[in-house]
């Protein structure tokens, strides 16, 4: 599904966090936002998701041509991934991955063998097969994360939104998980936005890399391209060209 | 042995550069020792003692008495309507305050605490004034034959009042640390405000919850002034366990009035084991929601 951002603004009291951004991102895309911190990458992001909402009315967010600009995150069903996981700690991993369904009304909520089908499926998919029954609290941060990245897929989101997903995991974790996640990416073409703020993950991982600062954005292009020719000081000197 | 031996390590080498020397120490700790034993648990060890001077046959008369069967009663029955209601506008004051940003939030939040800083016998004169024979809606309540004032209306409102901000102060803490990175989550999976509510939020917080709600259970249990004042203290019709103590205890009869008081007393040792049981639980709570954030 494409994703298009149009004219986003949106203040945080007077500080703007995002003035005027727009963005197209075409179907199957894996699109890295990347920027130093508090640079509005990850306020764009929750905007997209609908855990934010925009400040003028003019700005618009479209998924697949569809206005969703006044639909709520829950209408939205964007898959999101949180940085520090936000798994429900008193669920076990099981129940973490159906959330979705058990969440739907009942007439639309398949049936337990299904549901239970999808999170074996889901569990292989992030290799960890047989953690049905353990709580988050008994897995590693790297488990956690796969985790959520599960959760976040189950009801087959047709949008998935990463907000510096492998930010809290050590270096080991980190570059296997960004390989897994480019596979995962590669057989699924699942319309995949990720922030970051390492330039390193983002070149290595995503189709496209969109530069921020300042809530405004600053390059637009393939890692090479962004490489190759800088836009402004900004970049230059983010990715350390000089 | 292993205590002395630990303290003549302290003694020649504090641990910390703030450790305090061993006769400082050994002053406070006595200090509070003794504080505690003169003034919290010899009067309770008293109560018990004076409620069974008369051997234990008066004890139990005394709970033969229809008049205190009566204030037990009402003393229950005031709970069991406060406290669920009270634990609901906790929920909704706690969630309120944490989880939306609007101007006058802080001022909510001091509101909150009202009850705590206002002398209890001004809140019972409040409700007497609005709800009063002379009072604002005296004469519409007496045209419509309601009695709030000496009456049960008027006690469930001031233990109400008493008792509101024990829930709330007990989870607002708590549901600022714990951050609200779940309900989000629940969100983008589908849920709606109230399958968060349930499915997320409350079994978050439900030992801190338990924590707030043991609280008030216990004032509302105990309160004296405010209640005082509405109650009219009529026998067998607005006496709670506290005032039919104090009448007891101003008939001179000694023994019944420490009887009664022995069971409030025995409800506030419950309370307290129940009260740190919870706050541990509390504990363990937040400290997981911590870890599961930690690498």
């Amino acid at each position: 599904m494409s994703i298009a951002v149009k004219n986003i603004t949106k203040r945080f009291d007077l500080y703007p966090a995002l003035s005027d951004v727009s963005l197209d991102i075409p179907e199957s895309e894996l699109i890295a936002l990347l920027g130093p911190s508090g640079s509005g990458k990850t306020t764009l992001l929750r905007v997209i998701a609908g855990l934010e909402f925009a400040d003028a009315r003019d700005g618009r967010i479209f998924f697949h041509g569809r206005d969703v600009t006044d639909l709520s995150a829950y209408q939205r069903k964007a898959g999101f991934v949180f940085q520090h996981y936000a798994l429900f700690n008193h669920m076990n991993v099981y129940e973490n991955i159906a959330f979705s369904f058990r969440v739907l009304p009942r007439s639309k909520r398949p049936p337990e063998p299904a549901i239970r089908e999808r999170v074996v499926e889901l569990l292989r998919a992030v290799q960890l097969e047989g953690y049905e029954k353990r709580l988050p609290t008994q897995l590693s941060g790297g488990q956690r994360q796969r985790v959520a990245f599960a959760r976040a897929l189950a009801n087959r989101p047709e949008v998935l939104l990463l907000d510096e997903p492998f930010g809290a995991l050590d270096a080991k974790v980190r570059k296997d998980l960004r390989r897994w996640l480019r596979d995962f990416h590669d057989s699924t073409k699942l319309t995949t936005i990720f922030v970051t703020h390492d330039q390193d993950e983002a070149f290595e991982v995503a189709d496209r890399v969109v530069l921020i600062d300042k809530g405004l954005i600053q390059q637009i292009g393939t890692p090479s391209e962004v490489r190759a020719h800088p836009a402004n000081p900004f970049v230059t000197d983010f990715l350390g060209l000089v | 042995m292993a205590g002395s031996t630990s303290i003549q390590i302290h003694k020649r080498q504090p641990i910390r550069a703030t450790a305090d020397s061993f006769s400082v120490r050994a002053l406070l700790i006595g200090a509070t020792l003794v504080f505690f034993l003169l003034f919290l648990l010899l009067p309770l060890v008293v109560v018990f003692q004076e409620a069974f001077s008369k051997g234990g046959t008066a004890f139990l008369e005394t709970f033969r008495d229809p008049y205190t069967r009566h204030s037990i009663l009402l003393t229950l029955l005031i709970a069991v309507i406060t406290v669920p209601l009270n634990t609901i506008f906790g929920i909704a004051a706690a969630w309120c305050v944490t989880r939306y940003r609007f101007r006058g939030r802080s001022f909510l939040i001091t509101l909150i605490d009202l009850p705590l800083w206002v002398s209890p016998v001004i809140a019972g004169l409040l409700y007497v004034l609005v709800f009063g024979a002379q009072g604002w809606l005296g004469p519409w309540l007496r045209e419509h034959e309601i009695r709030i004032i000496f009456a049960m209306p008027g006690m469930v409102l001031a233990t109400l009042f008493v008792t509101f901000p024990f829930v709330a102060r007990g989870l607002i803490p708590l549901m600022q640390a714990q951050g609200m990175k779940e309900e989000e989550a629940a969100l983008t999976l589908g849920a709606n405000g109230w399958q968060i509510l349930w499915r997320i939020t409350l079994p978050k917080i439900k030992w801190g919850l338990l924590y707030g709600i043991i609280l008030c259970n216990a004032r509302a249990m105990g309160e004296f002034g405010a209640v005082s004042v509405v109650s009219g203290h009529i026998r067998g019709k607005t006496n709670t366990m506290p005032l039919h103590i104090e009448i007891l205890y101003n008939e001179y009869q000694f023994a019944s009035a420490f009887a009664v008081a022995s069971v409030l007393g025995l409800l506030a040792i419950i309370t307290l084991i129940l009260k740190t049981r919870a706050e541990w639980r509390a504990e363990q709570e937040l400290r997981a929601s911590n870890s599961a954030t930690a690498p």
